[in-house]
């Protein structure tokens, strides 16, 4: 590496010598008030009896309490737990059977390629307008399929208080699933090309050679895909926002809509800052042991 | 005035010590090579004479200067890399004038330079292109130029011609000697290939575990290495060694072919009243040949081997045979090669054998 | 064998008209008057295709209180993308450069903490970074969601650069070093020129994560620095006389107009920024 801690002569000298320290400063100070600095902040402030500005009046675990207690923390919470696994499971599921199916020389690849992934490229806000309008009960699927002839079918899952938070799924699904898609394709091309013929060789046939000797290596994607998926869960707040507002009612509510409302709507923030830190701990607790075996895996590599 | 001393020169990262205490004279216009295994701390002294790496204790002299302290670009040496290290987007001609370009040199007078060295290296062909458009040996020869374009006191070759192919690196070899030569400039060149070392160097650095184990011509670390690694890792085919034990007249034992043979060496003498038991004896695959009617003397010992492999060089061939349970190699001509085998007469030569301590590795004289 | 790679192009396709089926939607839908979008249905083609949708979502259409349409939001944003991205990536630049070539004690212990910043859920820095704002007399303001981007795209810039710069070899700078160049002059004379492809996979990852956000402008943003974002939201959820789907649809084309033309022309580079930003460390 380039050490090059100067003991040189000379202002010119000694100055570049510090020149990476004094870069580096101001994002290290930002980084440290406003990343780790904040975290603290936000920790602080949920054991105090904040509500419309901060007070350091420290009232122990009451909030969290409160949180707890509080039947929209509930729905926002096993929702999160819904929402997460279905659109975890099925993001991976499609993303990894197109990867598959488009690396089988494929005419046309990158133009099928750049159409999966396109809606990775819009914001939230416009997924959920456009699929808000696509679900709308009355003027859409519904009309759509009754224009089918199938005059009976009814499809009003975004007003139904059970079914709501499918219909974030479905956004969420057709948003990200594409951008899986390419993660695996890339870690496709990334198998060695005589490993496959190796196990051709070996009497496997395609199936066989993906499960058995394709799909392994691709561990390392699956883990990464899984961990980014659920980071995008946890922190969605904008497709909710935008597709169903949280409803009906609070029935689709995610923790960061709830977070959002209490703690600026509802000038509660002292819950707020609560279901903040227990996101934090959420992403914590998937990040963690992530980070840890990808680092211990590069040491041993 | 060129000349360079590193005084008692020690580099630690951590808790690990690279550098263990260098000390080296070089004259003015010499040519070093420093040669040891990996890890052994060369680059890590190179880069600390580049200023690269700051010594952690000990001083640098440069011309009698103290150097210590400067930054790199105040020293006045150009380096090679083994990467070559040409910067990728400039084409060759900005390649070698970059460091007159940040030392605020004329154009007029790179431009100048630029042709002086080009013509001396005979790359004027491809000033305009960029280094990705250039062959191994053409990169080998820009940076090389980039080197010379700056006139440096000292030239720093990290392992310059590793990355050429077999031939090429024969080529460059002789062009190096033929470069130093015409210049006169101080180099100090490192390299893993012994080969390189001894026919490049006027004096050899053997290094292992950060410490110089030998400084001397490529004559003497040949044929008279100070102890058992520099006597191993100088060489090709190696040294042989061969554990024995040491009689009470001072001969050694070795068992071949299922007998004692009792070997009188010159150290016999020394040997006589110490209370050596165990040596091991280093002997060049070259002091066993065939029989040699014209050659004879105290030293020299005649033998039969049996050999289960030979291995024609061309020159010459190796004979694989064996000494108390260890291989030992003899490098015979390639007639006497093809004949080689069970009950081969020998001539071993011993007037050059080295003993060493097989604890410590050191020479036993 | 030919059927089965039949079914795998049929199975292709038909994923493709999936993904694609909500832009047609959308283009159609803002095609058509309300009228037609009350008998047809949402794939029907419009009959007499009117731009009425687009003109009043980008001049007149209510997004709140005020009915200017999108227009001065999209300018809103402009003012907020172009700074933000820019200032980000240049010190996401020099950062990289340092932490890739220039390290020091401490220097990899840093990366790792700010690599952290990638992954933290950012509500759990609103309600301090709301109360920085305001004290900074920043609070809806634009400077305010631009040095707020800023911070939070640091983390993701530093990482596009550093990652990039430690696969330039070393001997590179040391080079250059003996050649006499200091810290800015190789900088700017080694790795600038080799750095157009990391400059453009960074720039186009920040104006995306930018111009879509929605959760920063929400919060810090007041009536008249709104981002495009918020001001989609609002017009989709203000309601004011019948419903218009199609200047809904329309409005959401607007505001995702920018990302998918870059999309479009660069998809490369953004594909390598998402799983650059993906595949972290």
């Amino acid at each position: 590496m380039t050490q090059n801690a100067h003991k040189r002569s000379g202002i010119a000298d000694r100055l570049e010598a510090w020149l990476p320290k004094i870069i580096l400063a101001p994002t290290t100070l930002a980084m440290i008030v406003c990343m780790y600095g904040f975290i603290l902040w936000t920790g602080a402030l949920s054991f105090t009896k904040s509500r419309m500005l901060p007070q350091w009046e420290f009232v122990g675990f009451l909030q969290f309490e409160k949180l707890f207690a509080n039947p929209r923390w509930d729905v926002a919470l096993s929702n999160l737990v819904v929402f997460g696994f279905l659109f975890i499971a099925i993001s991976l599921l499609i993303g990894l059977l197109l990867a598959i199916f488009l690396d089988q020389k494929i005419r046309g690849e990158g133009a099928i390629r750049t159409i999966y992934l396109y809606p990775m490229a819009v914001s939230f806000v416009v997924t959920g307008t456009a699929w808000k309008w696509i679900l709308n009960p009355g003027l859409g699927i519904e009309k759509l399929v009754r224009d089918f002839g199938f005059t009976d079918f009814e499809f009003r899952w975004l007003v139904d208080q059970e079914m709501a938070i499918y219909t974030i799924v479905i956004a969420a699904v057709w948003q990200s699933s594409g951008f899986v898609m390419a993660m695996f394709l890339a870690g496709l091309r990334g198998v060695d090309d005589s490993l496959v013929k190796a196990a051709q060789i070996d009497g496997a046939n395609a199936w066989q050679s993906y499960w058995h000797v394709i799909l392994p290596i691709l561990r390392p994607v699956f883990f990464s895909a899984i961990v980014i998926l659920s980071h995008i869960a946890i922190k969605s707040f904008d497709l909710v926002q935008a597709l169903t507002g949280g409803g009906p009612g609070y029935a689709s509510d995610l923790p960061a809509n709830f977070m959002y409302t209490f703690a600026f709507n509802r000038a509660q923030m002292g819950i707020g800052a609560a279901s903040a830190m227990i996101m934090l701990f959420g992403v914590l607790a998937i990040l963690v042991p992530y980070l840890y075996s990808e680092l211990r895996g590069s040491n041993r590599g | 005035m060129g000349s360079l001393t590193i005084s008692n020169v020690t580099k630690t990262f951590g808790s690990t010590e690279v550098l263990k205490g260098i000390n080296i004279d070089i004259a003015d216009g010499e040519f070093l090579i420093l040669v040891g295994p990996s890890g052994c701390g060369k680059s890590t002294l190179m880069n600390t004479i580049a200023g690269l790496e700051d010594v952690s204790s000990g001083q640098l002299l440069l011309a009698n200067e103290d150097v210590t302290d400067r930054s790199p670009k105040d020293r006045d040496i150009a380096m090679v890399f083994q990467s070559y290290a040409l910067y990728p987007t400039m084409n060759v001609a900005r390649n070698i004038s970059f460091g007159l370009e940040m030392r605020g040199v004329p154009k007029a007078e790179r431009d100048r330079k630029v042709e002086e060295v080009s013509t001396l290296l005979q790359i004027n062909h491809l000033l305009d292109r960029k280094p990705s458009q250039l062959s191994g040996g053409q990169r080998q020869r820009v940076a090389m130029g980039r080197a010379l374009a700056r006139s440096p006191r000292v030239y720093l070759f990290d392992e310059p011609l590793s990355n050429l192919d077999a031939k090429l690196r024969v080529e460059m070899r002789t062009e190096i000697k033929k470069l130093h030569k015409r210049l006169g400039t101080t180099i100090v060149y490192v390299t893993h290939d012994q080969i390189e070392a001894m026919t490049l160097a006027d004096r050899i650095a053997v290094m292992k575990d950060g410490l110089v184990q030998q400084l001397g011509t490529p004559n003497e670390i040949y044929d008279d290495p100070a102890n058992q690694f520099v006597a191993g890792f100088m060489g090709s085919p190696p040294m042989n060694f061969v554990p024995c034990e040491v009689a009470e007249d001072g001969s050694i034992a070795i068992r071949n072919r299922g007998a004692v043979v009792s070997l009188k060496v010159p150290q016999s003498d020394h040997l006589k009243g110490q209370d050596v038991r165990k040596v091991i004896l280093g002997l060049r695959p070259e002091m066993i040949t065939e029989p040699k009617p014209e050659r004879s003397g105290e030293w020299i010992v005649n033998m039969t081997m049996d050999f289960d492999v030979t291995e024609p060089m061309g020159a010459d061939t190796i004979a694989i045979g064996e000494w108390n349970d260890v291989e030992v190699l003899a490098r015979l001509s390639p007639e006497a090669g093809l004949s080689a085998g069970e009950n081969t007469s020998v001539q071993v030569d011993l007037s050059k054998a080295c003993l060493f301590d097989p604890k410590s590795g050191e020479r036993v004289r | 064998m030919a059927i089965g790679r039949i079914g795998i192009y049929a199975l292709l396709l038909a994923f493709a008209a999936v993904y694609l089926m909500p832009l047609y939607v959308m283009v159609m839908t803002s095609l058509k008057d309300i009228e037609e979008i009350r008998q047809g249905n949402l794939l029907s083609l419009p009959e007499s295709p009117t731009f009425y949708a687009w003109v009043k979502a980008w001049g007149s259409a209510c997004t709140g209180s005020e009915c200017e349409g999108l227009a001065p939001f999209f300018f809103n944003s402009i003012r907020i993308v172009v700074p933000a991205v820019l200032i980000s990536t240049l010190i996401g630049a020099l950062n990289g450069y340092v932490l890739a070539k220039w390290k020091f004690r401490g220097s990899e212990l840093l990366f790792g903490a700010l690599l952290f910043g990638c992954f933290i859920p950012f509500q759990v820095i609103l309600l301090p970074m709301a109360r920085l704002l305001a004290t900074l007399g920043l609070a809806n303001t634009v400077t305010g969601l631009v040095l707020v981007h800023v911070i939070y795209g640091i983390a993701f810039t530093t990482l596009f650069f550093r990652n990039f710069y430690v696969s330039v070899p070393n001997e590179l700078v040391k080079a250059a070093q003996l050649d006499g160049a200091n810290f800015f002059q190789i900088f700017r004379h080694i790795f600038l020129p080799i750095s157009v492809p990391i400059f453009t996979v960074t720039i186009i990852w920040q104006f995306t994560q930018i111009w879509n956000d929605f959760l920063f402008g929400v919060v810090y943003s007041g009536p008249g620095t709104q981002p495009i974002t918020v001001a989609l939201n609002n017009l989709v959820n203000t309601s004011v006389g019948g419903k218009e789907y199609n200047v809904d649809m329309a409005a959401a084309l607007i505001a995702a107009l920018p990302t998918l033309v870059v999309y479009v022309l660069a998809g490369k580079y953004f594909v390598r920024g998402l799983t650059a930003g993906a595949v972290k460390g």
